[in-house]
């Protein structure tokens, strides 16, 4: 028992360390730019109906590349900073998800009263997590 | 806390970036701890310590708000 409580120690402490090299964040804001460009490129064209979503996947993975990327000095202070931004973008994203639905129906049914739907795609707010945490690692990092 | 990190770098006469590139942190860090903005690991303590050949205490010194 003591042996299995050893290795998940270790096994947890080493995928909690887990992070990009510093290039992977210039990689993850082409790869941004990239789907962003070609998902405004495919409302002029006609295009298969797989392109969206695998578009906004690639997008969220770019984010996500971006968000575990390492600074180019990683130290303890970076290590603090970005504990505190995955916090508040938790926090801040499971409010979005619970808030959000309602307000785009209430917007809606004022707009189109007929076809307003409760809807909140996984897209949205994982997206909306992502670009919070970046922004407030980003804004700490300035004020720290 | 507060913290005399100015002091001794002054003493050794080392930049922030002569201090940060000796414990291997960024010169952000450095600037954050002397700011009082951000209260460092037990291991920098320790390393800023091997540093300037003081004790942690002559360093750093709690205040009544962390009491």
């Amino acid at each position: 028992m003591r042996d299995i409580c050893e290795w998940e120690r270790n096994k947890l402490q080493r995928w909690g360390k887990f992070q990009l090299p510093n290039a992977y964040k210039k990689i993850g804001w082409a790869i941004i730019i990239g789907a962003f460009l070609l998902m405004i490129g495919k409302k002029f064209v006609e295009e298969p109906s797989w392109v969206k979503p695998v578009l906004r996947n690639i997008m969220l993975l770019g984010f996500l590349m971006v968000s575990i990327s390492k600074e180019k000095i990683e130290d303890e202070l970076m290590a603090s900073l970005r504990a505190t931004s995955y916090r508040l973008a938790l926090i801040i994203g499971v409010l979005y998800a619970l808030v959000q639905p309602y307000v785009t129906y209430a917007i809606e049914s004022l707009l189109d009263p007929g076809n307003a739907e409760l809807d909140n795609g996984y897209f949205q707010v994982l997206l909306y997590i992502l670009l919070v945490q970046i922004l407030f690692f980003n804004a700490l990092k300035r004020n720290s | 806390m507060k913290n005399t990190l100015k002091v001794q770098r002054a003493i050794k006469d080392l930049t922030q970036e002569d201090l940060a590139k000796l414990l291997g942190v960024s010169r952000q860090t450095i600037n954050s701890i002397e700011k009082n903005r951000y209260v460092p690991s037990t291991v920098l303590a320790l390393k800023l310590s091997k540093v300037f050949e003081i004790p942690v205490n002559a360093i750093f010194e709690l205040q009544d708000e962390d009491l």
